[in-house]
């Protein structure tokens, strides 16, 4: 409440534009809420009801025979998911921990040696280094990443051969596998630059005092960062989880085996099924697999897709329940200086 | 080691100042070593590597041979390339004059607010919805039969019926009005905001500093940092759009919203790994003309 003035709170041209602004901050939240509602209420309405002109506010028979559908949709439609849905969801969740287990020590690590250990012109470097692809486009390397993964280390289709012989380069391969998602992103620039930025903010007495007492660093890092570091922690868990359960395009690039495919991947598959059958649109309908047709005459439309939107959505949810108290304690950036 | 059976162990004497700093600036680099291999490896590996590749054949099976520049003239004569970067160029260009600066101003009016009602705002505010969510969200409403958008559109505007994403006109457009219509504030703005110590606003106001003298004299000026790196994120990030307009129109009608990593991904299913690279190629020297304009820009910096 600084911008508005102290005193003559009560005056009329005040007022007014203070609930102008009332008006405006809760029209936003309104219309945020508006797709959880509509979502929801679309997923329990029938399915000729979910493509009624004109919508229904509220379903006149809310029924969750969608959410039952879409949860046995492999056993109808197996030309459409090879899989249960439930495998889907485990694979996207291995992905997810996978990711987290591996790049939240690795890149928290160095930015509290950078923030705190390495001084000088090493520390300034490293910097750099760490942050610079940031501030360039990645796309260029999405390529030779999906090469690397083939052949790693050489981001070449075909492994060279060992000169003088017909044997190519032994290489490591991760393609179509779970660690083809998890080790690309071992480190990542941008959650290095929040774990910085809330390290820089630690005071360097503790640690210096913490050395006093001896210790090595690792065990300063672990007994007396680490508790005072919870919030960045939670917003970087939070953070992470919410960009690896979403991620599409590397998915798509690497996991060719939709017994692995992540949820993201499978969601594609269905809506496209679903186009390719007109039920979302009819100006696009090709022809439908017979397992979709099924599907579509036992009641599922719009209403399943926003049954899988929903399970998309829910592990995001319940990781947001859980960080929303440490989301502003553990942002502490001050750009890229 | 539990408070009952502590025995007072000799603390292991503080190391001499030099011996110790050397000792620990060594182990020092043992926090770095695993950050360093996967950012070398995953990151500015393939990133260099990719200006290599993008002069070789690059073929699927068989030896690799360099080609200059064969990859990018054939790109050259090929007219979904540039189709591909006028659609990168109005995509990204419309969707950060139209989406960067509502966050900026909800954060800041967010602000005024009492804290209890701002905790509640915020936190409704957000609550995530997946992407991919978000996506079969909109193409719901955008479809052209039974959809909300043709509701409105037809029943309560009384307009005839809407293309919306069948429009080559304007389907772009309607892939940015999400971004409008959803507004909120940044969390990195209001993080930024609330650094500002309150005594700043109380002191302009007794100099009689109004409300927009406060936004403009003191808001964005300590905001200016998060800002100028927010905005360089969203121009890197919106002119590699892929996943949204992907998934809500897989580039149609006929290529109208085929953004240039769309293409790239097309290349790429097709095999042609080296044109493909070629491409990501080109789309970063143009991302750098932007980058580089906006550091111009935004260069000279009042408060350093």
């Amino acid at each position: 409440m600084s911008l508005f003035p102290t005193v003559g709170r009560k005056q009329l041209g005040v007022r007014i534009s203070w609930w102008l602004v009332v008006a405006f901050l809760a029209f936003g939240v309104f219309m945020h809420l508006v797709p959880f509602y509509i979502m929801i209420t679309t997923s329990i309405k029938p399915a000729t009801e979910a493509m009624a002109m004109p919508p229904t506010l509220w379903p006149k028979q809310p029924t969750f025979a969608a959410w039952g559908l879409v949860l046995k949709l492999s056993d109808i439609a197996k030309s459409v998911l090879s899989q249960p849905l439930s495998k889907y969801f485990l694979n996207s969740m291995i992905m997810t921990f996978g990711t987290m287990i591996l790049s939240i020590p690795v890149t928290s690590l160095a930015a509290y040696a950078v923030s705190k250990l390495i001084k000088g012109r090493a520390a300034k470097n490293l910097f750099i280094f760490f942050i610079g692809t940031l501030m360039l486009p990645g796309i260029v390397s999405l390529i030779p990443s999906f090469l690397l993964t083939r052949n790693f280390p050489f981001p070449l289709p075909v492994a060279p051969n060992i000169p003088g012989t017909d044997v190519a380069f032994p290489t490591l391969r991760i393609w179509n596998t779970y660690w083809a998602v998890i080790i690309p992103a071992g480190f990542s620039a941008g959650n290095f630059l929040l774990f910085k930025g809330y390290f820089d903010g630690i005071p360097d007495s503790i640690i210096n005092a913490a050395r006093v007492d001896g210790g090595s660093e690792f065990n300063i890092f672990r007994r007396i960062i680490l508790p005072m570091s919870i919030p960045v922690y939670a917003v970087v868990a939070y953070f992470t989880f919410g960009a690896t359960w979403d991620s599409y395009l590397w998915p798509l690039v690497v996991i060719q085996d939709s017994a692995i495919a992540p949820l993201t991947l499978a969601i594609r598959r269905i809506s496209d099924a679903f186009g390719a059958a007109g039920t979302t649109n009819p100006l696009t309908a090709v022809g439908a697999s017979a397992g979709i047709s099924e599907l579509v005459s036992q009641g599922l439309s719009w209403n399943g897709l926003m049954v899988l939107g929903l399970l998309q959505a829910i592990p995001t949810f319940i990781f947001f329940i859980i960080a929303r108290e440490y989301l502003l304690k553990g942002v502490k950036i001050q750009g890229l200086k | 080691m539990s408070v009952g059976t502590d025995v007072i162990e000799p603390r292991p004497a503080v190391p001499a100042v030099e011996g110790g700093r050397t000792r620990r600036r060594w182990l020092n680099w043992l926090f770095v070593i695993p950050a360093i291999l996967f950012q070398f490896f995953w990151g500015w590996y393939p990133m260099v590597i990719a200006i290599f590749l993008s002069l070789t054949n690059a073929p699927i099976r068989g030896a690799v041979t360099f080609r200059g520049i064969e990859n990018y003239v054939r790109l050259a004569s090929d007219p979904l390339v540039p189709m591909a970067f006028r659609v990168t160029l109005i995509y990204g260009i419309l969707s950060i004059i139209l989406t960067f600066i509502i966050p900026i101003i909800t954060a800041i009016l967010l602000m005024e607010m009492p804290p209890k009602t701002m905790r509640v705002m915020m936190i409704l505010w957000f609550l995530p919805l997946s992407g991919i969510a978000s996506t079969l969200f909109w193409q719901y409403l955008y479809n052209e039969k039974f959809g909300i958008f043709q509701y409105i559109a037809t029943a309560v505007l009384g307009l005839p019926p809407q293309a919306f994403l069948s429009s080559e006109r304007l389907v772009l457009f309607w892939l940015i009005v999400p971004g409008i219509i959803m507004y909120g504030p940044g969390l990195y703005y209001i993080a930024g905001l609330q650094g500002i110590p309150k005594s700043y606003y109380e002191a302009a106001e007794v100099e009689g500093a109004g409300f927009w003298r406060k936004i403009w004299t003191i808001s964005l000026p300590r905001l200016r940092p998060i800002i100028s790196m927010t905005l360089l994120f969203s121009i890197i990030g919106s002119l590699q759009e892929f996943t949204f307009p992907d998934l809500m129109t897989r580039g149609g009608p006929n290529g109208a919203s085929r953004t240039v990593v769309m293409y790239m991904f097309t290349l790429l299913n097709n095999g042609r790994i080296g044109d493909s690279t070629a491409l990501a190629v080109m789309l970063f020297a143009l991302i750098m003309v932007f980058v580089l304009v906006f550091r111009l820009v935004f260069k000279s910096d009042p408060d350093v």
